[in-house]
């Protein structure tokens, strides 16, 4: 082999690594498109979750107006008594206020079943004994204007005068989940 | 076709040949690499510009995926709030449900009585299990049915339905017992205040 050869080799070596670096060049450019085409696949499929998300949030909102609605009228009513203290003491001010025979009372805070939305009420034990009218009269107006109040039991009977009732209620009130 | 040596032997000195030429077809070698070169300069500068349209294009799709993600969490947010209060309505409703005032219906049985009846006990109790149902129980003071049957007629018109209906006559007291179930369901309204009805018989 003399130089000729020699040069003639290396000259071929060069020819080889132009050859490589070109292939590796196209490898890196592949790779790339690849990148690229996952890249897109990720966002085709990001964007039609994104459309089924919205979709299903739309529909949620359809079917739920009413729902929504009635929860936008009642929740300050659920919210107005927040607390088992404020609940007894509204209680007590309207039993005193309306100036009822009142032979007990009692309250204590009891668990609500499956209700998570409500998980405890204030119940009231309460025992009167007075006319029939008042008691009754008095019984509406705290319905109506404690409209989240529940009777859980009533229990009348007759008293101990002509016109007089005796009433033995257990109210229960409604504590909200803050 | 003859290949000149000058014109391929470019980095020949002009000296004499000591060594034998090189056979015809190794004289192709320098040619391929000028052809080689060519090539991989054209070849390289299209994988060039396609390489860097990639990545271009890569970048924009992540940044698109990326901001497609971000509204498609917000939108979950939005449904899992949206999901929250449904529940939240769901158990309130289903409180307000058993929540209708009792009042009118005390008073709807008090003034159903007939001048020779009377209500010796009258107790209502809310099923703990299904509070939107009443375990309705009475005892009259009276010699025959005919009370009863004005009651519940009175008590149906306020759209309540009985179930399980039991009773007993017996010494002038007629035992009642059945479970009150309302038919009215409360609205989206506020609370009406003509619910409750004036408490004089």
């Amino acid at each position: 082999m003399n130089s000729k050869h020699f040069a003639c080799a290396i000259v071929a070596i060069l020819i080889v690594l132009l050859v490589q670096f070109t292939l590796w060049f196209q490898n890196s450019r592949s790779k790339m498109q690849r990148e690229a085409a996952v890249a897109q696949q990720a966002e085709l499929a990001a964007a039609q979750q994104l459309t089924r998300e919205r979709t299903q949030l739309a529909d949620l909102r359809r079917q739920s107006v009413d729902l929504i609605e009635f929860l936008r009228t009642w929740q300050p009513y659920f919210e107005s008594i927040d607390s088992p203290q404020s609940a007894e003491v509204n209680y007590t001010m309207r039993v005193k206020e309306a100036n009822l025979v009142n032979l007990a009372q009692r309250f204590e805070q009891t668990p609500v079943k499956g209700n998570a939305s409500v998980p405890t009420a204030m119940r009231a034990y309460l025992t009167f004994e007075d006319d029939y009218s008042r008691l009754l009269n008095w019984l509406g107006d705290l319905e109506a204007k404690m409209p989240t109040m529940r009777i859980s039991s009533i229990r009348v009977s007759k008293g101990t005068r002509a016109d007089d009732l005796r009433m033995e209620l257990t109210l229960e009130h409604p504590m909200l989940r803050k | 076709m003859q290949l000149s040596a000058r014109q391929i032997d470019d980095f020949k000195t002009e000296r004499k040949d000591i060594t034998p030429p090189l056979p015809v077809i190794l004289r192709l070698v320098p040619l391929l690499l000028y052809c080689s070169i060519g090539v991989a300069v054209i070849l390289g500068s299209i994988f060039f510009l396609q390489l860097q349209l990639a990545v271009q294009k890569r970048e924009n799709h992540r940044a698109q995926t990326g901001t497609l993600s971000t509204q498609t969490q917000e939108a979950r947010n939005q449904r899992t709030a949206l999901e929250a209060q449904i529940k939240k309505a769901t158990d309130i409703e289903a409180w307000v449900a058993s929540s209708r005032p009792l009042q009118p219906l005390i008073v709807e049985i008090a003034r159903s009585m007939a001048p020779h009846s009377s209500i010796i006990d009258l107790r209502l109790d809310r099923d703990g299990d299904a509070p939107a149902q009443l375990k309705f129980s009475i005892k009259l003071g009276t010699d025959s049915t005919k009370q009863l049957d004005t009651t519940l007629e009175k008590i149906a018109r306020l759209d309540y339905r009985t179930f399980s209906p039991q009773q007993s006559l017996g010494r002038g007291e007629l035992d009642y017992r059945a479970t009150l179930v309302s038919r009215l369901q409360r609205s989206s309204n506020a609370p009406a205040a003509g619910e409750r009805k004036e408490g004089t018989p």
